[in-house]
C-alpha cells in the first residue's frame, strides 16, 4: 500500500478513472471502490448490487452506492458475467469506507474481454501519477 | 428527454439541493451556478480560520470540485445568473470574462442566500469597517488583523461573539457593542444573557449594552466609534448586525416575498410560480411551536430545507416541518445552546410563561474537570408544554438542546421532561440530569 498525500493505492490492481479497480484472481476479476472514491462519498449508507448471472460492461454502470452526500453509479472496470456479489455490504455498507480494497470489495465477475479491455485500464504505477494530480486538486 | 434541473446559488442550500435531486433522478442534468469563486464552504467556519483553530480559508470547502464531478453535477463558478424569464424557462447567465448565455431548465431553485445587512450609519463605509460572510470578507479581516490595535464588534450575536473570540485570540481585545439591551436577544433572556456576559467580560472584554453605535470615525480610514456621546478609538470595526436575503432574481421573476421580504414558499418549499422552489438563507420560514412566519437564516436550515427543495424538483415529494431555531455556539470557554422561544419573546406573544432554572455541574461534583452548567426551561403554564431552552456550559450543550427541540417538536411537557429517563456515570454527567432538574424547577412553580 502506498499513500499518496491523504490517499491510499494498492499494488496489483487495475484503476478505472471513476475511482474503482479491478483485481485479477485466476480467470476471474474482483471489484472495488478505490480509496479517493470512498473518501469522496464520506459514509456509505445504501448499494444497489446486481444479481449473480448478470452481465456488466466496462465503462457503464451496473448499481449504485450512495451516502449521506453523494450518490453516484457504480462504474465496471472491465466487462463480464457476475460470479459472485458482497452480500455482507447489505447490511454493512459502510465497508466501503472502512477497507475499500479488502472487505469493502463489490463484485466478481468472469470477465469476457479482459486482455483487450486491460489496456484502458490504468497500471498502479500509472494510477500513482494520477493520484498526485488528484492530491493536489483536492 | 432529461428534466433539467437549475440551481442558483452553490453555498449550504445549493449543494444540498443538487444532492438531493441527483439521489431522486439519476438521470437529471443539473446545472449549479455560483457567482463566488469557490465551490461550498462553510460560512460557520471563518470566525475559527480567524481564531487560528483552523489552518487556512480553503479548509471550509465541504463539497470539492470531486464531489460535483462524481455526482454529475454542472458547477459553473465566478459566474452571476443575471436575469430569467419565467415564460420562456430559461435564465441569462454571465461569466467571469463577461460573456453571456442562456440556459434553459425544467425546474429552477433558487438558493441565492443572504449577505451582511450593514445598517447605514454615518461613515460605515471607511476603510476598516468589515463584515464577515464570505471567504473574501474573511481575507480581509486576516490581513486588518495583523496591523489593528483595538477593534470594535458591532452586534452581540452568536457570530459577532465568535468574532470576538477570534481577535482575543489574536491578542487584541475588542469592545463589544450591542444595541438591544442584553447580547445574543433573539435567542436569550436578560438572565441567561448576563451570564454569558460575565464569562465574556472575566476575559478582560468590555461590552456595552443597551447602546447604538452613532457614527463611525475617521478620515478615510477608521479610527473609532462614538456610542452614546462617547469615542471608542478602533483601527477595524466589524458589523456583525444581521444578513439580509438576495431577493433581487426572485422580484424581478415576479416570485413572491412574504411579511419578512424574504422568499415566500411553502412546506414543499415550492414558489408561487409553477416550478420554481427556493430554500436557505433566503428564504422565510414557519415557526413550529407558533406558526408564526419568521427568517431562520442558520446552516442547518438550508440544509434541511434543501433536501425537500432538491427532491420535489427532481419529481419526488417531501415536505419540510418548519423551524425551532435551535442554535448552539462557544467562545471564551463556554458553549451557550438555545432553542424554541425566549421567555421574553413567549411573553410578547401574549403568553404567561414559566421558567425552571438550574445551575449543576456536567459531571459528578467531585469528578476532576466538573464543568458548571445552567439550564432554563421555559413553558407554557395551562398544559406545561416545553417551549424553550438556553443553556450554557462548560461542555455538552449540542445534545440537551437537541434533546428538547426533539421534546417540543413532540409537544412534551415539563412534567414528563422531570421524569425523564436519563443517563449518568461519573465522569460524563451527574446523577440528576441537569434538564430534568430545570424541568422540576418549573414544575414547583406551577404549583405553587
Ligand atoms: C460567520 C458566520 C458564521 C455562521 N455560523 C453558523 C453556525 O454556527 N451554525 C449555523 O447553523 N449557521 C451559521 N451561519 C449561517 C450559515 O452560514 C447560513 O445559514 C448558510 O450559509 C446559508 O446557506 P445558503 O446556501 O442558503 O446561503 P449562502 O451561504 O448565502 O449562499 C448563497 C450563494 O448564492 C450565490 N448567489 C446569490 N445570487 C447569485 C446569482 N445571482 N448568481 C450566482 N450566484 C448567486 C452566492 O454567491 C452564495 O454563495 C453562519 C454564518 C456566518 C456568516
Amino acid at each position: 500500500m502506498v499513500k499518496v498525500g491523504e490517499y491510499e493505492v494498492q499494488e496489483g490492481l487495475y484503476y478505472h478513472s471513476e475511482h474503482f479497480w479491478a483485481k485479477v484472481e485466476g480467470d476471474s476479476v474482483r471489484f472495488g471502490a478505490t480509496d479517493y472514491g470512498q473518501k469522496a462519498l464520506r459514509e456509505v449508507v445504501f448499494i444497489e448490487l446486481p444479481k449473480v448471472g448478470d452481465e456488466v460492461s466496462q465503462n457503464e454502470a451496473y448499481g449504485t452506492v450512495e451516502s449521506v452526500k453523494a450518490v453516484i453509479d457504480l462504474i465496471a472496470p472491465v466487462s463480464g458475467k457476475i460470479k459472485e456479489i458482497n452480500e455482507k455490504l447489505t447490511d454493512t455498507p459502510d465497508l466501503i469506507n472502512n477497507n475499500p480494497y479488502g472487505d469493502g470489495w463489490l463484485i466478481l465477475v468472469t470477465p469476457s474481454k479482459l486482455d483487450d479491455e486491460l489496456k484502458n485500464l490504468m497500471t498502479f504505477e500509472a494510477a500513482l501519477t494520477w493520484y498526485q494530480e488528484l492530491a493536489k486538486g483536492g | 428527454m432529461p428534466r433539467k434541473i437549475v440551481i442558483i446559488g452553490a453555498n449550504a442550500a445549493g449543494s444540498g439541493v443538487a444532492s438531493a435531486a441527483r439521489k431522486t433522478d439519476r438521470e437529471a442534468e443539473i446545472t449549479i451556478i455560483e457567482r463566488e469563486k469557490y465551490p461550498a464552504y462553510s460560512r460557520c467556519g471563518l470566525p475559527f480560520v480567524l481564531a487560528g483553530e483552523i489552518s487556512e480559508f480553503e479548509k471550509l470547502i465541504i463539497f470539492p470540485l470531486a464531489w460535483y464531478k462524481m455526482m454529475k453535477l454542472n458547477l459553473l463558478t465566478e459566474t452571476t445568473v443575471q436575469s430569467i424569464d419565467v415564460k420562456e424557462k430559461s435564465i441569462m447567465i454571465k461569466s467571469a470574462d463577461g460573456k453571456e448565455s442562456t440556459l434553459p431548465y425544467d425546474t429552477l431553485v433558487l438558493a441565492t442566500g443572504a449577505r451582511s445587512f450593514i445598517p447605514p450609519v454615518k461613515g460605515y463605509d471607511k476603510d476598516g469597517v468589515l463584515a464577515l460572510r464570505t471567504i473574501q470578507d474573511g481575507i480581509k479581516f486576516k490581513e486588518k488583523m495583523k496591523s489593528a490595535k483595538a477593534a470594535v464588534i458591532v452586534g452581540a450575536g452568536f457570530i459577532g461573539l465568535e468574532t470576538a473570540h477570534a481577535l482575543f485570540e489574536n491578542k487584541i481585545n475588542p469592545i463589544i457593542v450591542e444595541m438591544l439591551p442584553w447580547i445574543c436577544p433573539t435567542v436569550f433572556d436578560q438572565d441567561t444573557a448576563n451570564i454569558v456576559q460575565k464569562k465574556i467580560e472575566e476575559h478582560g472584554i468590555k461590552v456595552i449594552v443597551g447602546k447604538g453605535v452613532e457614527e463611525i470615525l475617521g478620515d478615510t480610514s477608521v479610527t473609532g466609534v462614538k456610542v452614546a456621546g462617547e469615542t471608542i478609538p478602533a483601527d477595524m470595526v466589524l458589523m456583525a448586525t444581521g444578513v439580509r436575503s438576495n431577493t433581487e432574481l426572485a422580484v424581478q421573476m415576479g416570485v413572491e416575498l412574504g411579511i419578512t421580504k424574504a422568499i415566500k414558499v411553502n412546506s414543499r418549499m415550492a414558489t408561487n410560480i409553477s416550478d420554481v422552489y427556493s430554500c436557505g438563507d433566503c428564504v422565510e420560514s414557519q415557526n413550529m411551536l407558533t406558526g408564526l412566519i419568521g427568517m431562520c437564516q442558520l446552516g442547518t436550515t438550508a440544509v434541511r430545507q434543501a433536501k425537500v427543495a432538491g427532491t420535489n424538483a427532481a419529481g419526488g415529494y417531501s415536505v419540510f416541518p418548519g423551524v425551532l431555531g435551535s442554535s448552539v455556539s462557544t467562545f471564551f470557554g463556554v458553549e451557550i445552546g438555545a432553542t424554541g422561544l425566549t421567555e421574553f419573546q413567549a411573553t410578547r406573544l401574549g403568553l404567561k410563561p414559566i421558567s425552571g432554572v438550574v445551575t449543576s455541574k456536567t459531571r459528578a461534583d467531585y469528578f476532576p474537570g466538573a464543568k458548571d452548567i445552567r439550564v432554563k426551561i421555559v413553558a407554557e403554564p395551562e398544559f406545561g408544554r416545553i417551549i424553550g431552552c438556553q443553556i450554557v456550559a462548560g461542555e455538552e450543550v449540542t445534545q440537551r438542546v437537541n434533546m428538547i427541540s426533539a421534546g417540543i417538536q413532540k409537544q412534551m411537557t415539563i412534567f414528563e421532561l422531570a421524569k425523564a429517563d436519563t443517563c449518568y456515570a461519573p465522569p460524563v454527567n451527574e446523577t440528576w440530569e441537569p434538564i430534568a432538574l430545570a424541568a422540576e424547577m418549573a414544575v414547583a412553580k406551577l404549583r405553587r
